[in-house]
C-alpha cells in the first residue's frame, strides 16, 4: 500500500530525513519509534504533503500513485490520513462542519454523492460515543479550547469518520491518561481491516501494549536503524534507544 | 478669512472646492441658514484634506479635488430597483423600509403599523415646522479638522430624514440610501437624525446602494441620539459599487443608561471614507461599534473612529476586522479619549487584518488617550496572512484550497458577524460577503 525508499527531507535547511526504506502493506500496523528528534514527526509531515518540508530524495508510493506528486488535499481525498501530534485550534470553524467538508470532499473526489445531513450526524455520534466524547463537540470549534486529551480524541474521531486506507498517526498517545489511551486505542483498533494500514508513531511502548503492531521499526538521525516484531518494542523499553545504537554499530 | 456670502474661489483653490462653494451660493435660505453659513465657511477655511492632515495620512483626495460638483438629482430617472441591494427583509423580523434617494426621502402616506413608536419626519419639513429642535441636533458645530465632511453635509444637505423612537421598536427599519445618477460630476449630501428616547429601543438598518449610468459622490452624515436608557443597534452597510467615492460621517451621542451597538460593514465603494465620533457624555453609557472591512480589487476604505468617555463608569468595545485582496487598502484609525474625571472607564480596542495577497495593504492603529486614573483600557492589532498551519491542517482533511481560505476567513470575522442581533441583517451581510470571496458552495451552508 506504501512504499517509502531512499526518502530524504530538509527542514528550514537541515537535513532531517536521510533516506527512508519502508513499506507497508494492507491489512498491517506498523510502529515507528524512536529518541526525541530522530525525524519521526517529519516523516509523518512529509508523508501528508506539508509543504515547507523539502523532499531532496528518494520516492514514495501510496497505492501505486506517486503520493510526492500529490497536493496535500488529493492525499487525503485518495485515503490517507494523518493524526496531528499537535491539533490546530481553528476558531469560528465549527467542528462538525469541518467533519462534513472533509467526508464530502474525499466522496466527491470518489465520484459520489454529498452525504445526507442527518444520515451523516447519526454516524458520527455512533462513532463520537466510541470515543467517549458528548455531543457538545459537535457544535465547538475546531479544537478550540479543547483540553490535550480531547483533541487526540478529536483527531482519531476525523479518522473513524473519513474511514482512511492509511492512517498516520503522530504520537496520538503522547500526553494521554491511561483511561484515554484506552479509548484511543479502541478507536483505532475498531478501524483495523484487511483493506486498511495503520503507521503509529510513538515515542513509548505504551500505546502497543493496547494495539498490537505487526512490525516496530526503530528511527534514529533521519534513518530506520532496526526493525522487527512486537518483541522489539518491550525490548527497547527495556533497554532503551541507546542500545539500538550500540548494537548498530558493533 | 473667506467671506461665505460671496465666491471666494482664489486660483489655487481646487475645482471641488470651488464647486461646493457655488452649490452653497446657490441655496435658498432656510431656517438654518446661519447655522449653514458657519458651517460652510468653516469648511472652506479648512478646505480639503491632504495627505498632510495626520487623518487623511492615507487617503488622497487628489482626483476628487480636480473635479466639479452639481447636485444630484432628486429622484431616480426610472423606478428604483437598486441591484446590489442586500436582501434584508424576510423571516419573522420582516424589516419596513423608507426609502431614500440621493438624500431625499420617500416617505410613505401611511406609515406601516410595524413602525408604531417610530415617529419619522423629513428634515425638509422638520426645518419648517420645528427649526429649533432640528438646530438643537445640528449644533453645535464640531471643531475638529476630521469632522470637516460633516461641515459640509450641515452646509448642504437640501433634505434628510428625522426618527424620533418614542418606544420599544421591535421590528427593524431599514433606510435604504439610493445613489443614482445619469451625468458625471453630481454630488449628494444625506443628512439622517435618529434619536432614541430614554428608555426606548430600535435596530435601524442605513443601506447605501447604487444605481443608474453614473454615481455621485455621497457625503453622508447620520447623528443618533441616545437619551436615557435608550438602546440602539445601528448598521451603516456600504455596498456601492467600484466607480463611487462615500465620505460618511456618524456621531454618536449618548446619555445615562444608554446602549449603543454599531456595526460598519464596508462592502462597496472605489473609495469609503467611513468616520465615527462618539460621545459617552454620561454614566453608564455603553457602546458597542464593530466594523466589518472589505477590501477587494481596487478599493480604498478608511475607517477613523473617535470614542471620547466624558463621564464615569463608561464602556465602549471596539471591534475592527479588515480583509484586503487584489491591490485593495484597508486603514483603520481607532482612538478612545479618557477625560478628566470619567474614572471607572473600560474600554477595549481590537483591530486585526487578514492579507489575502501581496499586493494588498492594511493598516491598523488604535491609540489611547488617557486624562483620568483608575481606568481598564486594553487596545490590540494585528495583520497577517492565513495561518499556514490552519490552512495545512484542513488541506490534510482533504478541503479544496479555495474552501479552507474561505472558512478561515469567514472564522476571521466571526468576532464581528457573532454580535449581530438581526439574524435577516447578519445573513445578508454573509451572502454578500460570500460573493466578494474566493466562491465556493460549501460556504454557503457553513453558517
Amino acid at each position: 500500500m506504501l512504499k517509502i525508499s531512499g526518502l530524504s527531507a530538509r527542514v528550514a535547511g537541515k537535513e532531517i530525513l536521510k533516506g527512508i526504506d519502508l513499506e507497508v502493506g494492507a491489512g498491517e500496523v506498523h510502529a515507528i519509534m524512536g529518541p526525541n528528534g530522530s525525524g519521526k514527526s517529519t516523516l509523518a509531515q512529509v508523508l501528508a504533503g506539508r509543504e515547507d518540508y523539502e523532499v531532496t530524495g528518494g520516492t514514495v508510493t501510496f497505492e501505486g500513485r506517486d503520493l510526492l506528486a500529490m497536493p496535500p488535499e488529493e492525499r487525503a481525498r485518495a485515503g490517507l490520513f494523518l493524526g496531528f501530534q499537535y491539533p490546530v485550534e481553528i476558531p469560528g470553524v465549527n467542528n462538525v462542519y469541518l467533519l462534513k467538508a472533509a467526508l464530502n470532499a474525499k466522496r466527491k473526489a470518489a465520484g459520489e454523492p454529498e452525504v445526507d445531513a442527518y444520515e451523516f450526524l447519526a454516524f458520527v455520534k455512533q462513532r463520537m460515543k466510541l470515543m467517549q466524547m458528548s455531543d457538545a463537540f459537535l457544535s465547538r470549534a475546531v479544537n478550540e479550547g479543547f483540553s490535550g486529551g480531547e483533541k487526540k480524541r478529536n483527531e482519531v474521531l476525523q479518522m473513524l469518520v473519513l474511514e482512511p486506507k492509511l492512517a498516520i498517526l503522530d504520537e496520538t498517545d503522547s500526553g494521554l491518561d491511561i483511561d484515554a489511551l484506552k479509548v484511543v486505542a479502541q478507536g483505532v483498533n475498531s478501524v483495523r481491516d484487511p483493506a486498511r494500514a495503520v503507521v503509529l508513531v510513538t515515542h513509548y511502548q505504551r500505546l502497543l501494549e493496547y494495539i498490537q503492531p505487526d512490525k516496530v521499526h526503530v528511527l534514529s538521525d533521519g534513518r530506520i536503524l532496526m526493525s522487527g516484531d512486537r518483541s522489539l518494542a518491550q525490548e527497547l523499553e527495556r533497554r532503551g534507544y541507546d542500545w539500538v545504537r550500540e548494537s548498530k554499530v558493533a | 478669512m473667506i467671506a461665505p456670502t460671496q465666491s471666494s474661489a482664489a486660483p489655487n483653490v481646487s475645482a471641488a472646492l470651488a464647486s461646493f462653494e457655488a452649490q452653497w451660493l446657490a441655496r435658498e435660505s432656510d431656517a438654518l441658514s446661519a447655522l449653514r453659513a458657519q458651517a460652510m465657511q468653516r469648511f472652506l477655511e479648512l478646505g480639503l484634506p491632504t495627505m498632510r492632515d495626520e487623518s487623511w495620512r492615507y487617503t488622497n483626495l487628489r482626483e476628487l479635488a480636480a473635479q466639479s460638483f452639481v447636485d444630484a438629482p432628486r429622484a431616480a430617472a426610472g423606478a428604483v430597483e437598486p441591484s446590489a441591494s442586500l436582501a434584508l427583509t424576510g423571516g419573522a423580523e420582516r424589516a419596513a423600509t423608507v426609502l431614500m434617494v440621493n438624500g431625499h426621502p420617500v416617505l410613505p402616506r401611511t406609515m406601516d403599523s410595524a413602525l408604531k413608536g417610530l415617529e419619522i419626519i423629513s428634515l425638509s419639513e422638520l426645518s419648517r415646522t420645528e427649526p429649533n429642535r432640528l438646530m438643537d441636533y445640528l449644533g453645535p458645530l464640531p471643531e475638529a479638522e476630521e469632522a470637516r465632511w460633516r461641515l459640509l453635509n450641515t452646509a448642504l444637505f437640501v433634505d434628510g430624514l428625522y426618527l424620533k423612537v418614542r418606544a420599544k421598536v421591535e421590528r427593524p427599519l431599514i433606510i435604504l440610501h439610493v445613489a443614482t445618477a445619469e451625468i458625471p460630476g453630481t454630488a449628494a449630501y444625506p443628512r439622517v437624525i435618529i434619536d432614541a428616547s430614554a428608555s426606548s429601543s430600535a435596530t435601524i438598518i442605513e443601506q447605501h446602494v447604487e444605481q443608474g449610468s453614473e454615481t455621485p459622490l455621497c457625503n453622508s452624515a447620520t447623528l443618533l441620539v441616545l437619551e436615557r436608557d435608550a438602546e440602539l443597534e445601528h448598521y451603516r452597510v456600504f455596498a456601492t459599487g467600484n466607480r463611487s467615492v462615500h465620505l460618511d460621517s456618524l456621531e454618536i451621542r449618548q446619555e445615562r443608561g444608554s446602549r449603543c451597538k454599531q456595526f460598519t460593514v464596508a462592502l462597496g465603494g472605489a473609495l469609503v471614507r467611513a468616520s465615527l465620533d462618539a460621545y459617552l457624555n454620561q454614566p453608564n453609557a455603553q457602546l458597542a461599534s464593530y466594523s466589518l472591512l472589505v477590501g477587494h480589487e481596487a478599493r480604498h476604505i478608511d475607517c477613523v473612529n473617535v470614542v471620547r468617555h466624558s463621564a464615569r463608569e463608561t464602556s465602549s468595545r471596539q471591534t475592527a476586522r479588515s480583509i484586503a485582496s487584489g491591490t485593495s487598502r484597508v486603514i483603520v484609525n481607532s482612538k478612545v479619549v479618557v477625560d478628566a474625571g470619567a474614572s471607572h472607564t473600560e474600554s477595549q480596542q481590537s483591530c486585526h487584518g487578514l492579507l489575502l495577497s501581496p499586493s494588498a495593504e492594511i493598516d491598523s492603529r488604535p491609540q489611547l488617550e488617557i486624562y483620568t486614573d483608575d481606568v481598564k483600557c486594553s487596545h490590540g492589532a494585528t495583520t497577517g496572512r492565513l495561518d499556514p498551519n490552519m490552512l495545512f491542517y484542513m488541506l490534510a482533511r482533504g478541503l479544496d484550497r479555495q474552501t479552507a481560505q474561505s472558512l478561515l476567513i469567514f472564522a476571521f470575522l466571526a468576532d464581528v458577524l457573532s454580535g449581530m442581533s438581526v439574524a435577516s441583517a447578519r445573513a445578508a451581510i454573509e451572502s454578500a460577503l460570500i460573493c466578494r470571496l474566493p466562491d465556493s458552495q460549501l460556504l454557503r451552508e457553513f453558517r
